[in-house]
């Protein structure tokens, strides 16, 4: 939900990452998920083990991207999405996003569900103002709900037509195994990874400073809205800044509650939150949106630190 | 008026030999706490400075000796 | 589906908030990404703007000195450890203060320091000279940054003004950090030029108070200045422990006299002030009152170490300070804060300070007739021999925007000795020290600004 995928990367087409040196640090960059990525590398590294971490990051992350974008047809979502009520098994890791996800319909008390993917066909989130109908919504209910997916490990089976959407989870899972990949090449070695704003840091920085993080102000974009200094841990964003319908002066939030189909009123244009891992950073921001106006509630009862926009 | 004082060594900090001290970057978690900064509270540690100034002979010591005022 | 909740082994008050769902949330990341892959998230939020403000009353017992203080600093950070700090300060001084002369069994009468009125003494009392007012501003200017990797530069300008005093000083720090900013060394130095233009003239040194409307022992202006040298090694000694050590020498030369300070001639048998009487027609004092003589210059040396130690949430702050100066006043100052976390937000620090101080080699309580005069005297009870302790609380309270209140409340005794050879005749049977009580009460309210 949170992951700002709306068009297709081909990893072979896309270009190799580029490392540029700053006044601190090293920055690699490159492309993957549809967002600018980052790596940044603390100064006391070489420019091969620098380049190095850069491209086991990119292709880490061009790898989670093929394995689990849904607008490809190699990969097992497609396997699934196509299965047309048969049963599929999938790999460990693929059962193990499966098992996170369900969990977090659990904590969300179905809020949040990957089969609410197919909402997006009526749900057409461009600025402009098509709000679909009751009857278009309700005709996609019978496909949305983790309750009507048979899932026992290794082997998930659900209706036809019923699709899975790893998006709300991909990005941030990406930011977490990059870290973990980093970390195991270079150990000792501070590396901030920033996929499109969700961000990790695995190992402080040798020489004590902080990574300074900027966080995007919604209303003025490319200006820092608050700065925060990181030695450890993750910062991940949700939210609507840009994916948005308006009709008659209201404003529906691409934020689609499972249970409704429909936007959850009065959820916050942005929400971003520190956690130890960017995994976790990103589910508490986009179940902090799932709440709506109950958003800041919530996180206070979460104890994590956070910024609503 | 010039007596000398051997005093002043009350202690020895021993610069050399202190490998053992200190600690590695990512365990700057608890000195990070802005209250264990030795310079936490600038202000009443400037008006302290103020108001012992006036009223004793000695100043300073924590950083340059107050002063830049009348009242001693 | 229902809530899940929550590991129980977690015994943060957070985590039992049956709302939380951070414990399962671990729980699952942890089953998606590998065990213990978590670096414990640690960040702060940066700002562009701190202010740090304070409203301080100082109450001496007795009526004697109320001061009343306000102080408002800015710090303007610029990124990359760069940063402006502004202190601006204005306070009020009201009350009287010892003179330095002596009590006496009779009433005294003194010239008032404008030497354009006089005072009173009522009989058994200390002489106090209660025409102290004064209003004083300050502004001081500083400027950090670093220097390369591992320099830090530092350099301020500082303005004071009152009535009777011009203060302008100018320092420079500079610090490197080694051993992976464990230890880091800094050196400073301070310079600043004073000129004081006390109410009614400065009395040249060890001249007589003389009758109302004669200012011929006066002279109108004069100056000092000072120069700090300070060495410092701040060490961090372990996880939760940090202790800084300094160095300082002070070097200050000029006008060192307060020049509101007297001392009593007295008669060597007796120990009571020679009577004097005024010049007919005139009202004055009606004793010998001779003008303070301090030396023109004092070299200061300081030695200073202080401890920070956290227990897992409470820090304990440890100070002590050695000076000495070729005054030969030695002074030995311990003080020591205890802050101690009440719930989430609040804290309670008990203070206690304790310092005992040496009197200078030319205190003496007064004067006697008909000996030699010594070169340098003074009867100031500051640079006499006395201990004072302060014992403190401070309340503090952190606000949901990341702003702190807190109130502190303290109370100063000083009590002090004159040295028993310098008691003569009936001087032993009154009041030779005043002893000092005061209260201070602090209003502070910390905040930052994006």
């Amino acid at each position: 939900m949170s992951a700002q995928r709306t068009a297709l990367t081909n990893p072979s087409v896309a270009s190799a990452p580029r490392l540029t040196r700053a006044a601190e640090h090293w920055i690699g960059s490159f492309v993957a998920m549809a967002c600018p990525c980052e790596v940044l590398i603390e100064e006391c590294t070489s420019e091969p083990t620098a380049l190095a971490i850069v491209h086991s990051v990119a292709r880490c992350a061009w790898s989670i991207e093929q394995r689990y974008s849904r607008y490809r047809n190699d990969n097992i979502i497609h396997r699934i999405n196509t299965a047309n009520g048969a049963p599929t098994e999938v790999d460990d890791e693929s059962a193990n996003l499966l098992d996170f996800a369900a969990r977090l319909t659990d904590l969300s008390e179905g809020a949040f569900d990957v089969t609410s993917g197919v909402l997006r066909k009526v749900w057409i989130f461009d600025g402009g103002d098509r709000i679909p109908t009751a009857d278009q919504i309700d005709g996609l209910r019978n496909l949305i709900g983790w309750d009507k997916v048979v899932w026992r490990r290794p082997v998930l089976k659900m209706k036809p037509q019923m699709q899975i959407d790893l998006g709300g989870i991909g990005k941030e899972y990406a930011v977490d195994r990059a870290v973990e990949i980093a970390n195991t090449l270079v150990p000792g070695v501070s590396c901030l990874i920033n996929f499109g704003g969700d961000i990790a840091v695995r190992t402080p920085r040798s020489d004590g400073k902080p990574w300074v993080v900027g966080i995007e102000s919604i209303e003025r974009p490319n200006e820092p809205y608050r700065s925060v200094a990181l030695r450890s841990g993750a910062i991940a964003t949700s939210g609507d800044s840009r994916r948005f319908l308006l009709k008659d002066g209201k404003r529906y939030s691409h934020v689609l509650d499972a249970r409704t189909g429909r936007p959850v009123p009065d959820a916050p244009h942005s929400v971003t939150v520190q956690a130890n891992t960017c995994i976790e950073a990103g589910t508490f921001s986009t179940l902090a949106l799932l709440h709506g106006i109950e958003a800041e509630p919530f996180l206070r009862d979460q104890g994590v630190r956070f910024w609503l926009q | 008026m010039q007596r000398t004082r051997g005093a002043l060594v009350i202690m020895v900090f021993a610069l050399s030999g202190c490998a053992n001290l200190g600690v590695e970057p990512w365990e700057r978690d608890v000195l990070a706490r802005p209250e264990m900064s030795l310079d936490s509270n600038p202000v009443d540690a400037a008006l302290d400075d103020h108001i012992y100034f006036s009223k004793e002979a000695s100043s300073g010591g924590r950083g340059f000796g107050g002063g830049g005022c009348g009242c001693n | 589906m229902r809530l899940q909740l929550i590991d129980d082994t977690t015994m943060n008050d957070e985590r039992n908030n049956p709302k939380n769902i951070g414990a399962a949330l671990t729980a699952a990341s942890c089953a998606l990404l590998g065990t213990a892959v978590a670096a414990k998230a640690e960040a702060q939020e940066l700002h562009r703007w701190f202010f740090d403000t304070a409203l301080l009353y100082y109450g001496e017992s007795d009526d004697r000195v109320q001061d009343l203080s306000a102080t408002i600093g800015a710090t303007r950070d610029f990124g990359d450890e760069r940063s402006l700090g502004l202190t601006l300060t204005a306070d009020t001084l009201t009350g009287a203060s010892a003179s330095g002369a002596i009590a006496l069994d009779r009433p005294q009468t003194f010239t008032s320091p404008s030497g354009n009125a006089f005072y009173t003494t009522a009989a058994g009392e200390v002489p106090l000279d209660d025409t102290f007012l004064d209003t004083r501003f300050a502004l001081n200017v500083n400027w950090s940054q670093p220097l390369g990797r591992l320099y830090n530069v530092s350099g301020g300008v500082g303005f004071s003004t009152e009535y009777d005093y011009t203060h302008l000083g100018v320092n420079l720090g500079l610090s490197r950090d080694f051993d992976k900013r464990n230890t880091t060394l800094s050196v400073g130095l301070a310079y600043s030029q004073d000129d004081i233009d006390p109410v009614g003239g400065a009395p040249l040194p060890l001249s007589q108070m003389l009758d109302v409307g004669i200012q011929s022992n006066k002279l109108s202006t004069d100056s000092k200045d000072v120069i700090d040298l300070l060495f410092g090694v701040t060490q961090v000694l372990g996880r939760s422990t940090v202790m800084r050590v300094n160095y300082s020498y002070s070097q200050s030369s000029g006008y060192l006299n307060d020049p509101y300070k007297i001392l009593s001639v007295v008669d060597p048998v007796t120990g009571d002030t020679i009577t004097r009487v005024p010049t007919v027609g005139l009202s004055g004092p009606d004793g010998v009152y001779l003008y303070e003589s301090r030396p023109d210059s004092r070299a200061k040396q300081s030695l200073f170490s202080e401890v920070k130690h956290s227990f897992a949430g409470p820090v304990l702050h440890v100070s002590y300070r050695f000076m000495t100066d070729d005054w030969s006043i030695d002074s030995h100052t311990l003080e020591t804060r205890f802050r101690w976390p009440v719930g989430s937000s609040n804290f309670i620090e008990p203070q206690l300070r304790f310092y005992t101080q040496s009197e200078a080699e030319f205190y003496r309580s007064s004067l006697v007739s008909g000996r030699a005069l010594p070169e340098f005297a003074s009867a100031d009870f500051r640079l006499g021999q006395f201990d004072a302790t302060t014992i403190g609380i401070k309340f503090g309270h952190r606000t949901a925007g990341g702003g702190e209140w807190s109130t502190r409340l303290e109370y100063y005794q000083q009590s002090g000795d004159v040295p028993e050879e310098q008691i003569i005749g009936n001087q032993s049977g009154r009041e030779q020290y005043p002893d000092l009580s005061a209260v201070i009460l602090q209003f502070a309210y910390r905040f930052k600004l994006q």
